[in-house]
C-alpha cells in the first residue's frame, strides 16, 4: 500500500557538502558556482512560478527577480539554514504578491499566456491515447475545468501548499519554514486543499 | 483510526505525511472497512487527475530565463567584482613599507587604467552572432601593459545547433555525454528521457547505472532508475539497485529502489530487505520494505 505516495524530491534538506562548497564559493565571487546553484534550482522555481501564476512571462519575472535577489543576499546566508528554503521562500512571496496584485486567483481561466500566444491549457494537456476518442476528450477536458476551477477556488495560502507538497515533492516542514509558519497549519492547509479537491473531483473520477 | 478520520487522513496518507503509527492504524482501518476502501480508492484518483494537470515548463522558457540572467549577473558580478579584483592584485605585489609612495601611484595609474577599461562598453559576456563566432567570450585575466595596451585571457563558448533523432551517431553521442556529464541536473535527466525512448541500451545502461548510483541529485537518480525499469531482471541493474537501497541517501529513491527490485524478485531480494529493515531509519521506506518482506511471506527481522 501507499505506493501512490509521491517520492519527496526537490525537498529541501539540509545543505549537503558540494551545496554548501558552492555556496561558499559563490559568496566570494565566483559566477560559475553561483550558476551552477542556479541550475539546480531553477526548473523547480520555473514550474512554481508557472504553475501559480500561468504565464511565462510571469514566471521569467519571478525566475529573474529571485535569482538576482539571492544573488545580491548570498553574502549574509547562513550555511547552517537551507538553502532551498530560502530560495523558495522568495519565489513563493513573489509569486504572492503576483497573485495578489493581479487577482490571479479570482480571474484564472483555463487560457494561459504561452511564447507561441494564448492557448487553451485544457487542449494542451489532452493525452495522446484521448485524440482519438472523442467521449474520452470530453471528459478530461471537463475535469481539467474542474481542476481549474478549484485551483481558483483555493485561498492564496493553501493554493501555496498544495503546490508545493503535490507538485514540488516538499515535505510539510519544509513548506511551513518556506512560507514562515508552523508544519501544522501548512498541514491543515493541505488537509483543507485536498478536501476542496476531493468534494469537487470525486464523483467525477 | 475510525471512518472519519480516514477520510480525513487519506490524502495525508498518499503524501506520506502521517506517522508510522497512523500510517499502520489508517491501513489496518481500510483493510477491514469496504466503504473506507471505496473512498481511498476515489482519493488515489483524485491526486492521480491531479498529477495530470501540471504545467509543464517550456524548454525553451528556461534556456531564455538561463540566458538572460547570465547576462545580468555578468553585468552584476562586473560591477560587484571590478574594485576588488584591483585589489586582490595589489595584495599580490606584496608591497613594502617603504614602496608604499610607488603603490599609492600604482593604485593612481591602476585606477586609470581599470576606468578605461570599464567605462567604455562592458567586457564580458560579449555576446557575438553567427554560428563560427564565439557565442560567449568571458575575461579570465587581464594585465595592463604600456601604452594603454591590455593583455587578456579568455574563455570562449561556441554555441550550434544540431537536430537529428536518436539513432544519428552525433547526436546519440552527445546525448550520452550530456546524460553522463552535464553539470546541469535538468540536462542530464532530460538526455536520460530522450535516450530511453530509442533502443540505444547497450551504451545507455552504463551510463543509467553510474546515474543511478553516483549522481548527486536525486531527481536525476530517480530518472535513471525509471529508465532502467526494463532491464530490472538483469544482475548488475539488481546489483545496483541493492548498493543504492543500502546507501542511497534520499528515502524516496530508496523507495524506488524496493519497488522494482520486487518487481523482479530474486533469491536475495528478501535477504536484503531485511538487512534494510534492520538499519533503515526513515519510517516511510521500512514500512515499504516490511509490505514487500509479507507481500513475499518472508519473515521482517533476520534470526
Amino acid at each position: 500500500m501507499n505506493s501512490e505516495a509521491a517520492p519527496a524530491m526537490n525537498r529541501p534538506s539540509p545543505i549537503d557538502a558540494d551545496e554548501a562548497a558552492l555556496i561558499r564559493a559563490a559568496q566570494q565571487g565566483d559566477q560559475q558556482a553561483f550558476e551552477r546553484l542556479v541550475h539546480a534550482y531553477d526548473r523547480g522555481v520555473l514550474q512554481i512560478a508557472m504553475n501559480l501564476l500561468r504565464s511565462p512571462e510571469d514566471a521569467y519575472d519571478v525566475y529573474q527577480e529571485a535569482f538576482l535577489r539571492v544573488f545580491k543576499n548570498i553574502r549574509l546566508f547562513r550555511l547552517d539554514s537551507s538553502f532551498s528554503t530560502w530560495l523558495y521562500r522568495i519565489v513563493t512571496n513573489l509569486c504572492l504578491d503576483q497573485m495578489r496584485k493581479r487577482k490571479t486567483r479570482r480571474e484564472e481561466s483555463s487560457v494561459i499566456q504561452t511564447e507561441d500566444g494564448p492557448r487553451d491549457r485544457l487542449d494542451s494537456v489532452v493525452e495522446g491515447r484521448e485524440l482519438g476518442d472523442p467521449q474520452r476528450s470530453l471528459m478530461s477536458r471537463q475535469l481539467r475545468s474542474r481542476i481549474e476551477k478549484v485551483l481558483g477556488d483555493l485561498t492564496d495560502k493553501e493554493r501555496l501548499v498544495f503546490e508545493l507538497r503535490h507538485y514540488q515533492g516538499m515535505r510539510l516542514r519544509a513548506i511551513g519554514e518556506t512560507l514562515g509558519t508552523s508544519e501544522e497549519a501548512a498541514k491543515m492547509c493541505l488537509f483543507r486543499a485536498t478536501q476542496k479537491m476531493r468534494v469537487a473531483l470525486g464523483d467525477f473520477v | 483510526m475510525n471512518c472519519e478520520s480516514v477520510k480525513k487522513n487519506a490524502a495525508l496518507f498518499l503524501y506520506g505525511e502521517l506517522t508510522i503509527e497512523e500510517e499502520q492504524s489508517f491501513q489496518d482501518h481500510v483493510e477491514a472497512c469496504a466503504d473506507c476502501r471505496r473512498n481511498f480508492e476515489t482519493e488515489k484518483r483524485v491526486q492521480a487527475a491531479l498529477n495530470r494537470n501540471e504545467v509543464d515548463v517550456d524548454p525553451a522558457l528556461l534556456v531564455r530565463s538561463r540566458r538572460d540572467l547570465a547576462l545580468r549577473l555578468e553585468k552584476a558580478g562586473t560591477r560587484r567584482a571590478g574594485f576588488g579584483e584591483w585589489l586582490r592584485r595589489l595584495s599580490d605585489l606584496r608591497i613594502a613599507a617603504l614602496a608604499r609612495p610607488a603603490a599609492a601611484l600604482a593604485l593612481v595609474a591602476l585606477g586609470f587604467f581599470g576606468a578605461r577599461l570599464t567605462t567604455s562598453k562592458p567586457a564580458q559576456p560579449l555576446e557575438v552572432a553567427g554560428a563560427t563566432e564565439p557565442a560567449v567570450m568571458r575575461v579570465r585575466y587581464l594585465e595592463p601593459g604600456p601604452s594603454g595596451r591590455v593583455h587578456l585571457v579568455v574563455d570562449e563558448t561556441r554555441q550550434r545547433e544540431l537536430s537529428g533523432t536518436v539513432n544519428d551517431d552525433q547526436i546519440r553521442r552527445l546525448l550520452l555525454a550530456a546524460a553522463r556529464e552535464s553539470s546541469d541536473a535538468g540536462l542530464r535527466a532530460e538526455s536520460m528521457d530522450v535516450l530511453k525512448a530509442e533502443p540505444t541500451a547497450g551504451e545507455l545502461r552504463p551510463v543509467l547505472l553510474y546515474a543511478l548510483q553516483h549522481d548527486s541529485n536525486p531527481g536525476v537518480r530517480l530518472k535513471a532508475l525509471d529508465a532502467l525499469k526494463p532491464y530490472g531482471g538483469e544482475a548488475d541493474v539488481r546489483e545496483a539497485l541493492t548498493r543504492v537501497l543500502l546507501a542511497d541517501d534520499n528515502p524516496g529513491v530508496r523507495a524506488q529502489a524496493i519497488d522494482l527490485l520486487v518487481e523482479h524478485k530474486g533469491g536475495m531480494t528478501a535477504g536484503v530487505l531485511q538487512q534494510v529493515v534492520q538499519k533503515e531509519n526513515n519510517s516511510y521506506v521500512r514500512l515499504r520494505c516490511q509490505r514487500a518482506l509479507e507481500d513475499m511471506n518472508a519473515s521482517v527481522g533476520t534470526f
